[in-house]
């Protein structure tokens, strides 16, 4: 059981090393708005604006 | 056949029309030339994503009227955009709030199609609170030319500068957050280790282990008594200098006792620790404390577009030329011109031009005031038809809109103070708290057991923990914001909940609340034979949709279809001609339709029509009450509220619209300076008064009422200032909103009871020490769980 006194530092460590990314995350405005980020994910990264949007798009179509 | 909806914003296709574009292939039809143009946009610059992944349909888009593209323009001088960015290097930094966004696909279409641009440097779209945040080289690309690319998507953004009050907002939000994270991260760590204890309680775990683990927990829980349970203190701190006692004084006496009881209990090897209670507590405080403060920084937020009202720019003018400039900047003598439809941007004297203006925000007067030489015009109201070439008087803080807003800002620090009603419980509880620990303490001590005296009042107090007590109020006051906010009605102060079921008292204002403000048709007389009424009301309905004058718009709801008019002229200040059919029309003022203003057929007619010089028409147009209000009153008499009218209008339209209602008090031909005075009044009288108003007259008086009520379609200045905005401009709201405090106190009430009902049970066992510490927690969780189920009730109401 000796090795508690090994993890749980290790695991402090990376408690502290979560917090401080959270810190910076909410200093860098990541949490201004939290409905734009969850759809970002699911535009395409570079909009191909010389090829025709209808190659971009999959086959399935709504009506 | 299915009724087509428009593919961009969901309205009804208007039969006859064609508007289509190719979207996915498919060809899709529009309702309007805007949305066609929008969605070409769109598509052309391959930004098609949008219509699959928003979530709600876009609104309706207009097309740029030249008039509003000009005035884009007029944020491009350096003057304007001094005043309204910031130098970041060699670029500028923005703030523009944005009009019509309806989900986050909208920002994500902005941000791209602005990215496209190369003076753009950044680009960061909150959909939240409908803001943009732009970074760009003003020499490059001039921020109309950035306007305008927003606008062809259907948007209409403007400058914005937030106040400080909101910046400080922003930074407080951002520290509850981190705060949050702290504790609740912290939390999960000790609860883990905590873990590991209760199993060695069972099973037996080794002396050193159970130090070592006692000893990580209270290292972990250190930061979440230093810095996240740091409000709580400090509030109970500057509540105890001033010899007062609030909510936070129990909190922090518990969280402090159970914390150097554990600390003593850690160091010296002995007893219980309650490391994971600590930082529990702290979390769920911390939670309910973040949502609250969430709510209401959105409600402010979506409210405070204050710079809209203050005109922005002015136009210099020379003689010949005009040139834009920061109507802050202007000077007493400097010469203005401004155009039909504009806000007049500072006090002066009329040097030539006739037009006439709408003051009604500033006096509450409804009728347009005719303007020529000689007359003087004030900041912030709006020019009608003509175009005025205007000396200016005073600069735009000493105008009379600068005057209103800083006594709005005199009275702010005076609004009544109602004292919580949770505090006066607090105090009532912390009182008899300390006694009995302190007494429970001493006889343990001196009596019973010496050596449990410590562990018995730990156990006292972890029991009554104050945390069903502190949480009682927070939650159900934040669940009924929440709903509330959907149906529509946005709280921004929190103490609204607090007083409104004490409400004794209502003023409204008339012009604008009461009344529609705006003109609408109450009489039609006929005197031809040659046309029936609705055919007349449409050919007239045609000759006004060329001007721009308040009487016009009136006629708007009769148009049914465009007839062909020819040589239609506008005569401002009196009327407009035109042909039809060869015969000569002119509608407007009698001696311009070439009447006999004696004749008695034209009694109380405001507007007459005439057909080749004989009379057709006449019209009566009046200021109309709401429709909802004449239900509204005697369902408000009912609740045995008292009503008055508080108005600055001066004519015999005040007293009508008061009997009308069967309201008995009416202050008419108020300043906004006599409105404050007759509130504090009746505050001073003992009343619980709100106000409901929607001009700019109105709002000082919003700070002299306990809770101050705005439409969605008064100015931005009382909106921004109110306490409530009603957003679906329905006045019926008020008794949703009353309904919706009276349930919130409700529950608050129970939450109460139960919690102090709870403690009354468990303090005398806690005191002949029968609850073991742990038992108390469990108490503890379970009264707290109750209090926020009972207050998410709330939301399903």
């Amino acid at each position: 059981m000796s090795i508690i006194y090994v993890l749980i530092p290790i695991a402090v460590i990376f408690v502290m090393i979560g917090i401080a990314i959270f810190f910076w995350a909410v200093r860098s405005k990541q949490f201004d708005d939290l409905d734009k980020e969850g759809f970002s994910i699911l535009f395409n990264e570079k909009p191909a604006a010389s090829t025709p949007p209808a190659e971009n798009t999959p086959p399935s179509r709504e009506p | 056949m299915l009724q087509q909806r428009c593919f961009h914003c969901h309205e009804p296709v208007p039969a006859g029309t064609d508007f289509h574009c190719e979207v996915f292939a498919e060809t899709q039809v529009f309702c309007c030339a805007g949305c066609q143009a929008v969605a070409e946009t769109i598509v052309a610059q391959g930004l098609s994503d949008y219509y699959k992944f928003r979530s709600k349909a876009a609104s309706k888009a207009n097309a740029v009227p030249a008039e509003l593209q000009a005035q884009l323009t007029s944020y491009d001088s350096a003057e304007v955009l001094q005043d309204l960015t910031q130098q970041v290097g060699d670029a500028q930094r923005i703030e523009l709030s944005i009009n019509g966004m309806s989900c986050a696909a909208c920002a994500w279409l902005i941000e791209r199609k602005l990215q496209q641009n190369s003076a753009v440097q950044r680009v960061s779209v909150n959909s939240g609170t409908a803001r943009c945040e732009l970074v760009w080289n003003a020499k490059t690309a001039p921020l109309s030319q950035i306007l305008g690319q927003i606008s062809e998507l259907g948007y209409q953004a403007s400058p914005f500068v937030a106040d400080l009050e909101e910046q400080n907002f922003q930074q407080e939000l951002n520290a509850y957050l981190k705060r949050l994270a702290v504790s609740g991260i912290m939390t999960m760590q000790v609860m883990m280790l905590a873990f590991g204890l209760y199993f060695g309680e069972f099973t037996g775990i080794e002396a050193q282990y159970e130090g070592y683990l006692r000893w990580v927990s209270l290292l972990m829980t250190l930061p979440v008594m230093a810095y996240a349970a740091l409000p709580f203190s400090r509030s109970a701190w500057r509540a105890l200098k001033a010899r007062q006692l609030n909510m936070d004084v129990p909190i922090t006496l518990a969280l402090y006792y159970t914390f150097i009881a554990s600390l003593y209990a850690t160091v010296f090897d002995t007893g219980e620790v309650y490391f994971e209670s600590v930082c529990m507590f702290v979390f769920l405080l911390q939670l309910g404390k973040f949502f609250e403060f969430r709510a209401r920084k959105q409600a402010r937020d979506a409210t405070s577009n204050l710079l809209k009202v203050m005109p922005v720019s002015a136009t210099l003018w020379d003689g010949e030329h005009g040139t834009a400039t920061s109507a802050r900047r202007l000077q007493s003598g400097d010469h203005i011109l401004v155009k039909a439809g504009e806000t007049i941007p500072a006090d002066g004297i009329v040097e030539s031009g006739v037009s006439s203006a709408d003051e009604s925000m500033l006096t509450g007067e409804y009728k347009a005031v005719s303007k020529q030489a000689g007359d003087l015009v004030l900041a912030g109201s709006m020019n009608h038809d003509g175009i005025l070439v205007v000396q200016v008087r005073n600069a735009l803080t000493e105008s009379r809109l600068g005057q209103i807003i800083a006594l709005q800002q005199q009275t702010l620090h005076q609004k009544p103070a109602i004292l919580e009603k949770t505090d006066r419980i607090a105090r009532f509880f912390v009182q008899r708290l300390l006694v009995i620990a302190t007494a429970t303490f001493c006889t343990w001590y001196f009596w019973i057991d010496a050596d449990r005296a410590f562990w018995v009042t730990l156990s006292v107090l972890v029991a009554t923990c104050p945390c069903a007590l502190s949480l009682a109020t927070p939650t159900a006051v934040t669940c009924a914001l929440a709903q509330l906010n959907r149906k529509g009605i946005l709280i921004k102060n929190q103490h609204v909940l607090d007083v409104l079921p004490k409400l004794s008292k209502i003023f409204f204002d008339k012009t604008g609340t009461l009344t529609q403000g705006r003109f609408s048709l109450t009489d039609v007389q006929i005197f031809t034979p040659l046309y029936d009424k609705a055919q007349l009301l449409n050919l007239m309905a045609n000759l006004e949709q060329q001007s721009e004058h308040p009487i016009a718009r009136a006629f708007s709801p009769y148009l049914q279809q465009a007839l062909p008019l020819e040589g239609v002229s506008l005569t401002v200040g009196a009327g407009l001609s035109g042909v039809y059919q060869h015969q000569k029309l002119r509608i407007g003022r009698p001696d311009f339709c070439g009447l006999n203003p004696q004749d008695p057929r034209l009694a109380g007619a405001q507007v007459c029509l005439s057909i080749n010089g004989e009379l057709a028409a006449t019209v009566q147009l009046a200021d109309q009450l709401r429709p909802e209000v004449s239900t509204l009153i005697p369902a408000l008499q009912q609740r045995h509220l008292k009503l008055s009218i508080l108005t600055g209008d001066a004519s015999a339209a005040a007293p009508a619209v008061a009997t009308q209602l069967g309201i008995n008090e009416l202050w008419q031909g108020c300043s906004p300076e006599q409105k404050v005075s007759a509130i504090q009044q009746s505050v001073q009288a003992g009343e619980t008064v709100l106000m409901v108003g929607d001009g700019i007259n109105d709002s000082p008086c919003f700070h002299a009422a306990h809770v101050s009520v705005a439409l969605d379609s008064g100015t931005e200045l009382s909106k921004n200032q109110a306490d409530v905005v009603l957003l679906h401009n329905d006045l019926q709201q008020l008794q949703t909103l009353i309904d919706g405090a009276r349930r919130a106190h409700l529950v608050v009430r129970q939450n109460l009871w139960w919690a102090a009902g709870y403690n009354l049970v468990i303090i005398p066992l806690a005191v002949c020490g029968f609850v073991s510490p742990y038992v108390a927690v469990i108490g503890m969780s379970c009264s707290s769980l109750l209090v926020v189920s009972n207050s998410l009730r709330l939301l399903k109401a």
